[in-house]
């Protein structure tokens, strides 16, 4: 094939000018890609993934073309490249760019993001550039317009990038849902290729890319590994330790010598008020580094988040503390130290985020672990086990996403209107609606047209207009509010920040807003703000001198431990106990592993540990699988629920990665003798249903549905006062949809997202299989214990009874009588 | 349902789980922001919320007049959600089968329909109403106006409980401050908010079908 390829030989010939020979990767991604593949590029970050495939439609195009291809333009919309981050856009585009210039090839990179001028826009609605680089949500707004279709009309490659970080998540059925529109207007002219970091499910995620039916996807895997220097920060004096905490600014000064040591460093924290907790104090810490260190979060203003990548980019900072914010794909090649502040909570984010340093082919990643507790040391020392032995998580697809798809449905009616069996068939044949059934399809359709169960004549609803099997938006205004609200996948509304005198500074959400008076401090973007008042959806503020501020806290900022991450740890674990472990950090932490013995217990791998203490606050009852936190709090609400079988008791729930715990103000009665009757898996699913506040969770998953769904009006922009009578909250719609339409689908996907997704149940059965087969060790402390600390002072809460309402309002009243 | 008979200013006010108040001496019953018309409002913007709650709602109205037989009913503000729709018709058949009873509403910040359409329905429209010296406005007042006592709405109250083990619950209720009583919301379509009542004053929340007293 390359000895008859034309293209192929101009490629190799300008590589050979800058002395570069292609990685025999990316010569199997051409060859694939010019027999007509379609597949899976799987490539660590740093060595040209982009180019095995970018570079492959250059060769189709200069050998379809040999005569013409240096001066051919006006071609027309060849190739669709899906990134799910807007700040990776203008990198790639600037990369390819500067090979066509190299190569003579005269096509137009364009790039479609919520960023994009509206003046780009409109010129491009005029001629297309050759190459559109576009977010998820930028392409069902190219499906939002009228006659979309003459957009595609020379599409012949889609290439969906860092399809790992999408394949998990709603935005990546987004991409499977555009992808059935484009094949169904393209048919068999269309290739679709994703580029995709190791994951432990990548043959699961080249079906879902191409689809369940397709057969011969393949996947090209370079075998090309990143070396990766794994080093924890250990404290002085681990005795004088906190045994819990998340911020980690006791250990900062020890952060130090390393920023001090290297060129750049990129500073990862797990929440955003972490990073700007860490940005004020290194500042205090080290005045040298004002001007030299930058923050980096979601929050923050995109401009300055653009100005801080390309300083970053050329070299400029000597550090950035960041979030997951920057996890993602951009070349910074000046970052030779990367610092995790806290657990990663998974192998994977943490090769990631290993990554990012080091960014040359064959270069050292140095990465340093800083925990945030004394107990986080074990997980560092899980961490490399796990990277040996290459235990990378899976990310599982999104299924049955009813939300995402009435988002979709009504882009194509508000565009030119959709014929229902032409879009059935191509939405049935996605992965993530392979399952979906003929009565569900009818009960979306009429959502969208008669608004679900319409009762009697006078009812006004209106939306998308049916005639025969042909659906179309014919309201300006209705179709106007749906392209503003695409991509709105954030759930909490958020509110923009802005000084008094003008200029903006970043988002912040309403809910930790609404807790300010105005005067209070609060802390953003690494600046004191003081609050003055909300108006028209805009916070207020102006510079603050005050000493004390609040940080705000972001939900969803924590993340739960990922399986296997929970296995390395209890290995981890039973070394600490044998004692003769080579491991830095659990050599450290045996101060502590000896008081958690003298204590209580250290549990061996065929062990579980529960202690049984008494405090002023009640009767506490802390149980250790190391499942991670999604799977502790199921637990928890099962062994509550079956305890409470015994005697009418009511609890309060805790958890963290490590454990769970109960707390009563009764004394809990699970004794050696019942307790593994209490963890069986007898009436496993029955209990579950019963046991867990099945209905607490699905109402915080309602949140996202009814954002996506359209169910919460967000306003126009401006014309936010006017339509006050269209507000409402997401829990008050799921609890009228409760009780009056408890048939609604997007319900009834608020619990399967409960139940699947967070309460994964498959893996809640594993850890009852193994409780079932260890030996269960109860002690009783006379205090608390290293293990237990971290949960007593740092979780979040949950409540579970059998006590009945008036019992326990009575008993709460006399207690604070 | 089992109402609770709270004596206070020398008047017999029965407390109904059925987020209304019964008031004995005035034969009247009082009940704050319903926001009927609110679900149709929703519709008519294409957001599908189920279209069954008006009727939910004016059904336990219709409950509490059969039981109680008042000769006047009290809202105090946001009797209607928002402009008018096809739900405030419903109403206004629902409203034949008690053409005897007076409905006295006191003008909230959503009773925005023109003065005509309050007529046909049969509705007297009063900014703020006193009746034995108790007044009734829709948002609460702070401060002592002169009157015995006030009545209000707006606020769609809830009473937060904290107990030993960290125990929290979180329930609608009638709040009776120092100068001024706030109602719960009576429509099941209107959210609510955390009331943060000064110790002394009484609280009573809806558990279910029973009225128990908080503080």
């Amino acid at each position: 094939m390359q000895q008859r390829s034309g293209g192929w030989k101009v490629i190799n010939n300008w590589l050979g000018e800058k002395e570069l020979k292609p990685f025999k990767f990316q010569e199997d991604a051409w060859k694939a890609y010019l027999q007509g593949k379609s597949g899976i590029v799987n490539a660590p970050t740093g060595f040209g993934k982009t180019f095995s495939l970018f570079l492959g439609a250059v060769i189709a195009w200069i050998d379809a073309h040999p005569k013409d291809y240096t001066h051919k333009t006006k071609n027309g919309l060849q190739l669709l490249w899906i990134t799910p981050l807007r700040a990776l856009a203008k990198d790639l585009g600037r990369a390819m760019e500067s090979a066509l210039q190299e190569l003579n090839v005269p096509w137009q990179v364009g790039i479609r993001s919520g960023d994009t001028p509206v003046a780009t826009r409109a010129a491009q609605k005029k001629q297309m550039p050759e190459v559109l680089i576009i977010t998820p949500e930028s392409l069902h707004l190219l499906l939002a317009q009228k006659e979309y279709p003459s957009v595609f009309k020379h599409l012949h490659t889609v290439v969906v990038d860092e399809w790992h970080e999408l394949i998990g998540s709603k935005r990546g059925v987004m991409v499977e849902l555009g992808l059935s529109r484009l094949r169904g207007l393209r048919q068999d002219q269309l290739k679709v290729w994703g580029i995709s970091a190791t994951i432990g499910n990548l043959d699961e995620a080249l079906e879902v890319l191409l689809g369940p039916y397709h057969s011969d996807g393949l996947i090209i895997r370079a075998k090309l590994k990143k070396n990766i220097a794994l080093k924890s920060v250990i404290p002085h004096e681990i005795e004088n330790y906190p045994w819990a905490g998340h911020l980690g600014i006791k250990m900062l000064p020890q952060s130090l010598p390393i920023i001090n040591d290297s060129q750049t460093t990129l500073i990862f924290t797990n929440t955003r008020s972490q990073s700007e907790l860490w940005y004020q104090a290194l500042l205090r810490e080290d005045p040298m580094l004002a001007g030299a260190l930058a923050l980096h979060h979601g929050s923050i203003d995109m401009e300055l988040r653009i100005w801080v990548e390309e300083a970053l980019h050329n070299g400029i900072l000597k550090a950035v503390v960041c979030t997951a914010s920057l996890d993602l794909g951009v070349d910074f090649r000046p970052v030779d130290s990367v610092i995790q502040v806290g657990s990663p909570k998974g192998v994977a984010r943490f090769l990631q985020r290993a990554g990012r340093s080091g960014h040359q082919p064959g270069a050292i990643s140095k990465i340093f672990f800083l925990p945030t507790h004394a107990l986080e040391l074990v997980e560092a020392a899980a961490l490399k086990a796990a990277m040996e032995q290459d235990l990378i998580e899976s990310r599982m697809p999104v299924l049955l996403a009813y939300d995402v798809l009435l988002q979709y449905l009504m882009t194509l009616a508000v565009s030119d209107g959709f014929h229902g069996n032409e879009i059935w068939e191509e939405v049935r044949h996605t992965f993530c609606y392979q399952h979906i059934t003929e009565d569900d399809w009818q009960w979306l359709l009429s959502f969208l047209t008669t608004g679900g169960e319409a009762l009697g004549s006078y009812d006004e609803f209106k939306k998308v207009e049916r005639e025969g099997n042909f659906y179309i938006c014919r309201s300006r205004m209705m179709a106007m509010r749906h392209r503003l609200h695409i991509g709105t996948i954030v759930s909490d509304a958020m509110l923009k920040v802005k000084f008094m005198s003008g200029g903006y500074i970043g988002v912040i959400e309403e809910g930790f807003i609404s807790r300010l008076s105005p005067g209070d401090s609060f802390t953003l973007a690494g600046r004191n703000l003081e609050f003055i008042l909300i108006k028209d959806m805009t916070v207020l503020v102006r510079k603050s001198n005050s000493k004390r501020s609040i940080v705000p806290s972001y939900q969803g900022g924590r993340i739960p431990l990922s399986s296997n991450l929970g296995r390395m740890l209890r290995e981890k674990f039973n070394e600490a106990l044998s004692r003769n472990t080579k491991d830095p950090e659990l050599i450290a932490l045996q101060p502590l592993f000896n008081l958690q013995e003298e204590l209580s217990h250290i549990p061996k791998a065929n062990e579980l540990l529960i202690e049984q203490i008494a405090t002023k606050d009640g009767y506490h009852l802390f149980v250790y699988p190391f499942e991670g936190r999604l799977v502790h709090e199921v637990m928890a609400a099962l062994l509550a629920y079956r305890i409470s079988r015994i005697q009418p008791i009511t609890f309060s729930i805790a958890m963290n990665d490590y454990g769970f715990e109960l707390l009563s103000d009764q004394p809990i009665p699970l004794t050696a003798e019942n307790a593994k009757q209490l963890f069986s898996t007898e009436n496993l699913l029955m209990e579950l249903q019963t046991s867990v506040n099945a209905t607490e969770m699905a109402r915080r998953k309602f949140r996202d549905i009814a954002v996506i769904a359209g169910l919460i009006f967000q306003g126009y922009p401006g014309k936010h006062k006017a339509n006050r009578h269209l507000q409402s909250s997401a829990s008050l719609l799921f609890n009228v949809f409760k009780d009056y339409d408890p048939q609604n689908l997007l319900l009834k996907q608020a619990f399967n997202e409960a139940f699947f997704y967070q309460m994964e149940e498959a893996r809640l059965r594993e850890t009852l299989e193994r409780i079932a087969v260890s030996r269960i060790v109860i002690t009783t402390p006379q205090k608390l214990t290293p293990f237990c600390f971290p949960i007593k002072v740092d979780s979040l809460r949950d409540t579970m009874t059998s006590e009945k309402l008036e019992d326990r309002i009575k008993k709460l009243i006399t207690v604070n009588g | 349902m089992v109402a609770e008979i709270f004596h206070f200013q020398e008047q017999h006010w029965h407390l109904s789980p059925q987020r209304a108040i019964f008031w004995e001496e005035e034969k009247a019953l009082i009940l704050s922001d319903l926001h009927l018309g609110k679900a149709a409002h929703f519709r008519k913007a294409g957001i599908a919320v189920p279209a069954g709650i008006v009727q939910e709602d004016l059904f336990r109205l219709q409950q509490l007049i059969t039981h109680y037989l008042p000769d006047r009913i009290i809202i105090v503000g946001d009797m209607f959600h928002s402009r008018e729709n096809n739900e405030v018709q419903y109403f206004k058949l629902w409203r034949q089968q008690f053409s005897r009873i007076s409905f006295d509403l006191v003008k909230g910040n959503h009773d925005i329909m023109a003065d005509a359409v309050y007529e046909q329905l049969q509705i007297n429209v009063h900014p703020a109403l006193t009746l034995r010296n108790i007044h009734f406005i829709h948002e609460p007042c702070e401060d002592n106006n002169g009157f015995a006592y006030t009545f209000s709405g707006h606020l769609h109250p809830a009473f937060v409980m904290h107990g030993a083990g960290r125990q929290r619950l979180r329930l609608p209720c009638f709040y009776f401050g120092r100068h001024c009583g706030i109602l719960p919301a009576f429509g099941h379509f209107t959210g609510s908010a955390n009331l943060d009542p000064e110790e002394r004053d009484p609280v009573f929340v809806i558990a279910g079908k029973s009225i128990i007293r908080a503080q």
